[in-house]
């Protein structure tokens, strides 16, 4: 808020096209809203845990009392399980994925929501564009796929299955076999956490530079001899809306893609190739 | 549009405020994030692990027997009204046989009884007829013999007279003219 007064008050000297400090939520004690030391909850953080609370809360009362008639919360709740169920676990999965369907429906939605947190009018900052987020949940999704793999296949039947996949002539296994541990065990987490994040820090970006061009083109108004140039202010708002409508899609494809990859991977290892 | 201004002040604003803070890599996650990020998502997970899904599933269990009670139920219902129909038809058939034997027992019972009635009828008539010829034959034989009788009687009479009397010729046709009268007359009485 007092950034948002030292804004208004002052008038823009010369425009400052926003960067990756529009990113910097950690290590500044300044920031910090409860607590203190590296570990209190500044705004990123506070988010991740309403966005916890919310979610919960919506589920909570979807299912407080389900009818066996499904209306509103609870309608929405199923069709959001729905989505997962359906759209990734049966269609990736099949039926043996469906003990799964609790971690993918929550993957799926606590992504969705904190990737929509950056279109949510006066809080405009999706905590996944922070790659804590991202990280661990690759680093969660990389732990659960490969658990998966040694107890349905045995630890050395899991990585043999992944590192010598049958089927390939004997000498190849030179190239096949750093290929796939490299992309088994690195690229994959680190694929699925940059994904996400570098998408919503893009996303970001873009709307926070139409947003402030809109305020930097728009505050001419007041400086005499140089208000016709407000007049391009409609350009860059009429592109804030446009791309704010392009990340509420992002939001959601990303949220979906992260999911269907996980049930790829965990897929994967259940079920070694043939 | 107020919330969209609002929101670019408060864009702006955050722009101003993280251009404060120090520089730091955005690739790298930071640990308290990370603590958080784990808290949040581990909440998340448990409250649809432990809550929502078993309510879920519940409900879809109940919702899935629920239809499939209904199918079965109309199943049943559909093969009771198969069979009730089957039986009724096979009621109404039977009525109907019941029916035509009935009707056709009535006929013969009918027929029996015209026909028993016809003989009996006819048996009658005959008996009378048989008694009528039978009394005119009495009547004639009981009319003969008084005829007999008188006829002798009047002849006797006669005799008498034609003693008793000269006879000349229209006396003697007078008598014999008074004679076919009277028997005439007699038997015309008769």
């Amino acid at each position: 808020m007092t950034g948002l007064l030292a804004v208004l008050s002052t008038p823009p000297e010369g425009f400052h096209a926003p960067g990756t400090e529009i990113f910097q939520y950690a290590g500044n004690p300044e920031l910090c809203l409860i607590g203190s030391g590296p570990l209190c909850i500044q705004k990123v953080t506070l988010l991740m845990l309403l966005s916890a609370v919310a979610i919960s809360a919506f589920f909570l009362m979807a299912f407080r009392a389900p009818r066996l008639v499904p209306r509103g919360v609870q309608g929405v709740a199923e069709g959001l399980v729905d989505i997962v169920r359906r759209g990734v676990v049966l269609e990736v999965m099949g039926p043996d994925g469906l003990p799964f369907l609790p971690l993918l429906t929550t993957l799926f939605v606590f992504i969705w929501v904190n990737n929509s947190l950056g279109i949510i009018p006066l809080i405009q900052f999706p905590t996944t564009s922070r790659m804590a987020i991202p990280a661990v949940l690759a680093g969660l999704v990389w732990l659960v796929f490969n658990v998966v793999g040694i107890v349905k296949q045995g630890g050395l039947g899991y990585l043999k299955n992944v590192l010598f996949p049958p089927g390939v002539p004997a000498p190849i296994y030179v190239l096949v076999t750093p290929i796939e541990f490299v992309s088994t065990f690195l690229v994959r987490p680190l694929t699925l956490a940059v994904r996400l994040g570098a998408n919503m820090i893009a996303g970001h970006l873009i709307l926070t530079i139409f947003a402030v061009g809109c305020w930097y083109l728009f505050s001419h108004l007041w400086t005499p001899g140089a208000d016709w140039v407000a007049g391009f202010g409609v350009f860059s708002f009429a592109l804030l809306v446009f791309m704010t409508g392009f990340e509420v899609l992002v939001a959601f494809l990303q949220a979906y893609i992260f999911t269907m990859l996980t049930a790829v991977y965990i897929a994967g290892a259940m079920h070694p190739e043939h | 549009m107020l919330g969209a201004i609002a929101s670019i002040g408060l864009l702006a604003a955050e722009a101003a405020e993280e251009a404060a803070a120090g520089p730091e890599n955005p690739i790298l996650p930071d640990l308290a994030e990370m603590i958080f990020g784990t808290l949040a998502f581990l909440i998340v997970f448990g409250v649809l692990a432990r809550y929502a899904f078993p309510a879920l599933n519940r409900i879809l269990a109940e919702r899935a027997a629920r239809i499939q009670g209904e199918m079965e139920r109309a199943e049943a219902a559909r093969t009771e009204a198969d069979r009730v129909l089957a039986e009724y038809r096979e009621q109404l058939a039977g009525a109907r046989e019941e029916a035509n034997r009935i009707i056709e027992e009535a006929r013969r019972t009918a027929e029996q009884l015209r026909r028993d009635l016809q003989a009996k009828a006819e048996q009658e008539a005959q008996a009378t007829v048989a008694r009528a010829q039978e009394e005119i034959r009495a009547e004639r034989d009981r009319v003969f013999d008084e005829l007999r009788a008188q006829v002798a009687d009047i002849a006797v009479e006669l005799a008498g007279r034609v003693v008793g009397q000269a006879l000349d010729r229209a006396a003697h046709e007078r008598l014999i003219e008074e004679y076919i009268d009277q028997v005439a007359g007699s038997n015309g009485s008769r």
